[in-house]
């Protein structure tokens, strides 16, 4: 192949379907932290807050190392408020923004921006939709209005929204040919929440989308879009003063979303196990997502629980792909991650493994969870994570572009600038009890997952049955939504 | 899922106002007495170092029986030497604070390593000893051929769109190696013996045949002094044997059509194009862009917003020590007809080798290379993979510096004149991928 081959790959649970599905500075993966031996100085590097009247949040920051701006976009609401069978609505409203916006049709606004090289992406996640991209400093005005224009004018063509929706179901059927690890968390979500709005298929299934009308779409920008919904982190090559100016002109007469941001509550796990298994007759490997409810991205322990998902499925000598990977060969990759959103979240571990030895990994992950809580917890290794995670911290601080997703993810979830000047020393801090107290509080017993499984069924169907009551569906389903059994 | 190759990404181009990149002045260059190549960048913005080690050997190297092993390799460095036992690599670098990857390519095996200040000269000790001391136990090297047909099967075999690429440049290439999948074909990968291994990294891992490069908070003298004693007595070995075949001028369009239980077809056109040196290079780069970088691009808007012919639509320029290809990508929507894309493709190629681009459409692909070059050079990260890219795919790191330069002096006449001479039918080979039900309509 002309492609290169990695040593490793992250396995992505949500994307490649060609659309930005989430912010990246509001996943919290195993990402970062840290600095020397001589102890964490990570700073937040100084930047202006401003509140308009409308409700709007900007946020800016100076950082002159190359010529560009970086902006973040955050509106809260996201799949969360998408109507029940209308899954993928914010999703393809976020598409659809950039498809024409103030006075350009979708063809000037796409030539508007590859005129001066800059970038504007739009997705949507399960609680909000992101605006965000970069252009060259000398662009900043034309920036700043095509921003403007995406957010407060898009045009919402009745022609775009359709060829948008029939692409968003085509791009899914394509994810299903060619990226099936990229599925399972889509599917695992949909079980594992269940009717709580965090188990909605971001991006829709193929059933929602080919329901979807214009006019839903039309109204879930009016009542879920607005100032008072908005974050705005710039971050790069300008001052602050002009910037905040134009932003100031350009978002302070922009009206509130019509609806209230709706409370949800906290996630509940069932305690029960369950299996979905979707039949993918010409798969040669089986690709397997186990999860089970997990915390809240303003949970106190973070730092205890990055540490402990390091050891446990978080790096390359993590106990799971030193199972999986390392000591048996059984799969390229193996990996686990707490997933965490505004009231609560999912603890998920996932890897994949040729149709034949399918029962023999999932087997020897779930060994390894009962690993992680039984055995005494290797300190080396705990303090390997905390050394790791702080040694890697820096690198996600080095953008602008990082620095606007840290900036907009920080007031989005309410977080202190501490959350990162504090992570360093909080990393440091954690002690073995903590840990272990952790794992026996947030990580899941193995008997208590949600199990699913893409691969050949004929060949597995029998044998998963152990881990669970089984319900099965084809991967060429329209929908990600399993049966009702 | 194809990206642009990152390493390709790294062309460049800039707008006159901003043709000075900064830094030229601060790389500093050295060879060892072994011919180990060292290039250092400072950059202190933040408290860590990228570190590439670019070694000279892909699949390019390789002949029938031994496919996919510069890349079974890149696996076997990271599993035990003669002084520090398998895992032990990944679990000192981790407790260090540092983290580690590495890719394979057609041309080069890239070994990368992320990691903060107080770890440098742990990684200098332990990227010299893979080098210097590598084991081959084959208890590891059984399981580790488990590892590689996993990641076949993850992105070939269960992957439609990693399937028909596989097949198109196999197809593509009659006599050059660059037919050979990096990957490795899977009766090789179950097949390769540990005396294939010994012979291939006696061959190829030699200090001689690499190129280091640092960029990050690193200071220039200790650095070298590092470069010195950790790799500076590693023996130099002989060159590696020169890849002698040459690819033979394409005589007539070749067609290949992967049947496939798949709900979206698949089409892929590739061209023999040109090395990473030929000074055509930057023309086909804008090329590219004006063909398919974002939804102004030519084929964008005629192929999936006006047509609706395909979902997406992609392009690419594979260019290595010798003479790679041009890819074209599109998937189809369900049902999709492949024969109605390649003629759409065919008639907007027919346009640009008749009429030209305009120079709007050449100023914008500027832009677009001008910024994608800043987005790189943002990170220390960026700024190692380019450096390497031009000191090792094109002979001169300082390139890096001077190229935009090249992107500026590109004509439209240039892209027409290139257009004529590579988007050419007898040139290429055209892949479809379809649904056992409709493979007569892949083909001609």
């Amino acid at each position: 192949m002309s492609q290169f081959t990695l040593k490793t790959s992250t396995i992505g649970l949500q994307t490649l379907l060609n659309v930005t599905l989430l912010c990246a500075a509001l996943i919290s993966l195993v990402v970062p932290t840290q600095s020397d031996a001589a102890g964490p100085d990570i700073r937040v590097p100084s930047y202006e807050r401003v509140q308009l009247d409308n409700g709007a949040v900007l946020l800016l920051m100076e950082r002159s190392d190359v010529p560009l701006i970086a902006f973040n976009a955050v509106i809260r609401g996201g799949a969360l408020t998408d109507t029940a069978g209308a899954e993928g609505t914010a999703s393809v409203l976020a598409g659809l923004l950039e498809k024409g916006a103030g006075k350009r049709d979708a063809a000037a606004f796409a030539e508007a921006v590859a005129d001066v090289g800059g970038q504007i992406r739009t997705g949507a996640s399960t609680e909000s939709i992101t605006v965000s991209g970069s252009f060259l400093s000398r662009d900043a005005n034309l920036m700043v209005e095509l921003l403007a224009d995406v957010l407060q004018r898009p045009q919402l063509d009745a022609g775009q929204f359709a060829s948008l929706r029939d692409r968003y179901i085509e791009f899914i059927r394509a994810a299903k040919d060619s990226n099936r690890s990229a599925l399972t968390g889509i599917y695992g979500n949909a079980v594992l929440y269940g009717q709580h709005p965090y188990g909605r298929a971001v991006d829709g299934s193929e059933a929602s989308l080919a329901k979807l009308q214009h006019a839903t779409v039309r109204s879930y920008y009016q009542d879920q879009v607005g100032a008072d919904r908005l974050i705005l982190a710039v971050a790069g090559d300008f001052k602050t003063a002009e910037m905040k100016q134009a932003l100031q002109r350009a978002f302070s007469g922009w009206r509130k979303a019509g609806a209230e941001l709706p409370k949800i509550a906290p996630p509940a796990s069932t305690g029960k196990p369950r299996v979905v298994l979707i039949d993918a007759p010409d798969a040669v490997q089986s690709y397997f997502w186990a999860a089970d409810i997990g915390v809240a991205r303003n949970d106190p322990r973070r730092a205890t629980l990055d540490v402990v998902n390091t050891l446990f499925g978080g790096s390359f000598t993590s106990m799971l792909n030193s199972e999986l990977r390392v000591r048996t060969g059984l799969s390229y990759g193996a990996s686990s991650n707490f997933d965490r959103l505004s009231v609560g979240g999912a603890w998920v571990m996932s890897s994949f493994t040729r149709t034949e030895t399918t029962i023999e990994a999932i087997d020897l992950a779930l060994a390894t969870l009962d690993t992680l809580h039984q055995d005494e917890l290797p300190v080396e290794q705990l303090q390997s994570g905390q050394r790791y995670v702080l040694g890697q911290f820096p690198l996600g601080l080095e953008t602008a572009a990082q620095w606007a997703s840290q900036l907009a993810s920080l007031a989005f979830y309410d977080l202190p600038d501490s959350y990162i000047q504090g992570y360093g020393a909080a990393l440091q801090a954690v002690t073995p009890a903590q840990a272990r107290q952790a794992i026996t509080e947030a990580v899941p017993r193995s008997n208590r997952l949600t199990l699913v499984v893409i691969g050949k069924a004929e060949a597995i169907r029998k044998d998963l049955a152990k881990y669970g009551p089984v319900t099965e569906m084809k991967l060429s389903d329209p929908s990600f939504q399993p049966p009702a059994r | 899922m194809f990206r642009r190759l990152l390493l390709l990404a790294i062309a460049l181009c800039a707008h006159p106002a901003q043709a000075q990149v900064p830094g030229a002045d601060q790389v500093h260059a050295i060879t060892l007495d072994n011919g180990m190549q060292i290039i250092i960048w400072p950059d202190h913005d933040i408290p860590n170092v990228a570190l590439y080690n670019w070694v000279r050997v892909g699949s390019r190297n390789e002949v029938p029986g031994i496919t996919g092993l510069a890349h079974f390799f890149e696996h076997m460095m990271f599993n035990g030497t003669t002084t520090r036992p398998p895992g032990e690599f990944d679990r000192v670098l981790e407790a260090n604070g540092a983290r580690n990857n590495a890719f394979t390519s057609n041309d080069v095996t890239v070994y990368q390593d992320w990691f903060p200040r107080s770890a440098l000269e742990t990684v200098f000790e332990l990227e010299a000893d893979r080098l210097r001391n590598l084991a081959f136990d084959p208890d590891v090297i059984e399981s580790e051929r488990g590892v590689v047909h996993s990641e076949r099967r993850l992105r070939v075999d269960d992957n439609q769109a990693g399937r028909l690429m596989e097949q198109v440049q196999a197809t593509a290439f009659l006599a050059h190696p660059y037919g050979i999948p990096t990957i490795g074909w899977p009766s090789d990968i179950l097949a390769w013996t540990i005396d294939d291994l010994k012979a291939f990294f006696a061959t190829y891992y030699a200090p001689n045949n690499c190129t280091l490069v640092l960029v990050g908070d690193v200071d220039v003298q200790e650095t070298i002094a590092l470069a010195r004693k950790y790799f500076g007595s590693i023996p130099a070995n002989d060159p590696p044997p020169a890849v002698r075949t040459e690819e033979p001028p394409q005589l007539g369009e070749r067609r290949v059509n992967v049947s496939a239980p798949a709900q979206t077809p698949l089409v892929q056109i590739a061209y023999h194009a040109l090395a990473a040196s030929d000074e055509k290079v930057p023309a086909l780069e804008l090329l590219s862009r004006i063909l398919t970088d974002g939804d102004a691009s030519r084929l964008h808007r005629h192929l999936v917003e006006d047509h609706k012919l395909a979902i997406s639509v992609e392009s690419f320029v594979d260019a290595g020590f010798d003479p790679g290809l041009f890819w074209l990508m599109a998937s189809l929507p369900a049902g999709g007809d492949t024969a109605a894309v390649e003629a759409a493709l065919d008639s907007q190629l027919q346009r640009i080798i008749e009429q030209g681009v305009s120079e709007q459409e050449l100023a914008r692909a500027r832009s677009q290379e001008l910024a994608s070059f800043w987005r790189s050079m943002a990170t220390i990260n960026g700024k190692a993979e380019a450096l390497g890219s031009y000191a090792v795919l094109q002979g001169d790191h300082q390139r890096l510096f001077t190229a935009p330069a090249a992107y500026e002096q590109v004509t439209v006449k240039d892209i027409q004149q290139l257009a004529a001479s590579v988007l050419n039918r007898n040139n290429r080979t055209v892949g479809t991928l379809t649904p056992p039900a409709a493979d007569s309509e892949g083909q001609p």
